[in-house]
């Protein structure tokens, strides 16, 4: 009996002021309501934000197939570039319409009857093309845990979700070597600091064959597309899916990769 | 339970109500406190007692289960790494030290409750083949003057390398179990083992059936401790040991000051990098700090009818081995 006692003074113990905790400790924000500022939010003291960088890096290096790493190293280091990015989606007329509007795209949020009644060679249609033959779906793209801005989480969360119509825009498939060639176009365009850091190390792990076709060619065509085009994170792709993709492109001044990665490895 | 030992351990709480809590405001405890000390419980005691922590969320307690067993259906695959990389392999001393606190002789019967992935099982198991071989060396040594086909007989015998020890694995938890399982294959520990799924609060097991009951490192996860307790009291044979390895409070305050920036600066993180799961790493963490101190824990194992019940802290405290014995 004088346990039950004590079951029911142990919540009550464990508030703060108790003494037992210090002050330094994160109470989950969960049981207390405060810190949390979007709904998959964890707060992060600035230690585990830099545990959690080099953590992610050096795993991500490890298991390449770990993309929930590369997307915890976008968070805890883009803080600044975020914040640049923001900015200037906000100056551009179509980009501050996104910020305001916050589209998402998921499974959920796309027509995907209508995109595939749309006709050949129009934008809406490749992407559904690249979705179907590469295998993915848009709902595979982790939320944002660690930005301690509402703005900033959503304008990563954008970029991740427009990562495959970079692919789709650049034509790359997502082998490793694609995946190269896009980060290399999104570190020129972004200069979010995990972009230049995959752009970097990624092609760590390729055979001498497939460096060689990068570094020679695919890689500056990247760059050079990269620097032409206006950022696509200002996109509004939603409201683009009838564009056909080479008006899209000539738009965005891309041109045709050099040579097929498909058969890289 | 004994009415004149209850009044004084009421009395006991009624001191000790007052020293944790100065500014204590439940309604109608206080007053009716030193005049009907074995009277019912008040209203607020009662709305409170079904509801429970959960790491420092309050949760009801039919939650409670249900979210626990979700932690570590996700966490078991990667559970034996984790604790490696959490405690930098000193988890293994504490088992260790818990087999060498319990000394089994061989022909021990064990129960391991909680026991997921078999740590326990398998030292245990060790630890007895170990004694049984010594046990059979010494008699060989001691049997000089047999002759060369009396002693080939021996070595042909086909006996039980275990003595007759035998540890039963139990566990809440589905996934655990099946780790646990596919270590013992990996192990080569074939005999001696089984393993049952089962709730600590209510154990599927007769009375007075085990020589030793151990749980590491699971009680604290349980939604009523006390029930657990009891449950242990009932199984073990009259003799027989309870033994607790747990997290307790730290007693040197340098050491639990970097224990707290450990556990809640780098372990959530470590569970994010290592296993992707942020969430159940900050749930462990938190459950170690709800977990009453070693003094309060020794009180609820003596409430469960076990008596001697002593403890020895590890680390500085961060591990504490509870023991007790049903006489």
């Amino acid at each position: 009996m004088a346990t039950l006692l004590r079951g029911a003074l142990r919540p009550l113990r464990a508030f703060p002021g108790s003494g037992r905790l210090a002050a330094d400790v994160p109470l989950r924000a969960t049981s207390h309501g405060a810190g949390i500022l979007y709904p998959e939010h964890i707060p992060t003291s600035p230690l585990q934000k830099a545990l959690l960088a080099a953590g992610s890096a050096v795993m991500a290096l490890y298991d390449p197939y770990r993309h929930d790493m590369v997307a915890v190293l976008g968070e805890t280091t883009g803080r600044r570039t975020l914040k640049f990015l923001r900015d200037q989606m906000k100056r551009d007329p179509e980009g501050a319409q996104i910020l305001r509007e916050r589209p998402r795209i998921s499974t959920s949020t796309l027509d995907l009857g209508k995109l595939r009644s749309l006709p050949e060679g129009s934008f809406g249609c490749e992407y559904l093309r690249f979705l179907d033959v590469n295998r993915v779906s848009p709902d595979t793209r982790a939320p944002t845990r660690f930005v301690d801005d509402e703005e900033l989480a959503y304008v990563i969360q954008r970029y991740r979700e427009v990562h495959d119509m970079a692919h789709t825009l650049l034509g790359m498939p997502i082998n490793i070597p694609g995946e190269i060639v896009v980060k290399w176009f999104e570190a020129v365009q972004t200069g979010l600091p995990m972009c230049i850091l995959s752009a970097l190390f990624g092609p760590i792990r390729l055979s001498a064959r497939s460096l060689q076709v990068l570094v020679s060619e695919l890689v500056p065509w990247a760059v050079q597309n990269g620097r032409r085009a206006p950022c696509l994170l200002n996109l509004y792709y939603e409201r683009r899916w009838e564009q056909p993709l080479g008006a899209l492109r000539q738009e965005l001044g891309i041109t045709e990769p050099p040579v097929r990665v498909e058969g890289l490895v | 339970m004994a009415a004149p030992r209850s009044w004084a351990l009421w009395s006991l709480c009624g001191r000790g109500l007052s020293r944790v809590m100065p500014g204590c405001t439940i309604p109608g405890l206080r007053s009716s406190w030193p005049r009907s000390p074995l009277g019912a419980r008040p209203l607020s005691q009662e709305k409170r007692a079904t509801e429970t922590h959960f790491g420092f969320e309050t949760v009801s307690e039919e939650e409670k289960g249900g979210k626990v067993y979700q932690v570590f259906e996700s966490v078991a695959k990667k559970y034996d790494v984790m604790n490696d990389m959490m405690s930098l392999g000193i988890h293994r001393v504490w088992k260790d030290l818990l087999l060498w606190k319990m000394h089994p002789f061989p022909g021990t019967q064990l129960l391991d409750v909680a026991g997921g992935t078999g740590d326990i099982a398998f030292r245990f198991l060790n630890y007895v083949q170990a004694q049984h071989q010594r046990k059979q060396k010494r008699q060989l040594r001691a049997q000089q003057n047999l002759s060369w086909e009396e002693i080939a007989k021996k070595y042909q015998n086909e006996e039980d390398s275990l003595g007759g020890s035998h540890v039963m694995i139990c566990d809440i938890n589905k996934e655990m179990l099946k780790i646990g399982k596919q270590k013992a294959c990996a192990g080569g520990y074939k005999a001696g083992l089984d393993w049952v799924l089962g709730d600590a609060e209510e154990l599927p097991f007769d009375d007075d059936k085990f020589d030793v009951y151990t749980i590491a490192f699971g009680i604290r996860n349980v939604t009523h401790i006390d029930r657990a307790l009891q449950e242990a009291h009932r199984v073990l044979k009259p003799g027989g040991r309870f033994l607790c390895l747990e997290f307790s409070q730290v007693n040197n305050p340098l050491v639990s000051r970097l224990y707290d920036v450990y556990s809640f600066q780098v372990i959530p993180v470590l569970g994010e990098i290592i296993a992707g799961d942020w969430k159940s790493y900050q749930y462990l963490v938190e459950s170690i700090r709800q977990f009453p101190p070693q003094e309060e824990f020794k009180e609820m194992i003596e409430d469960a009818g076990f008596q001697k019940v002593t403890y020895e802290n590890l680390t500085s405290g961060i591990v504490a081995i509870h023991s007790g014995f049903k006489l």
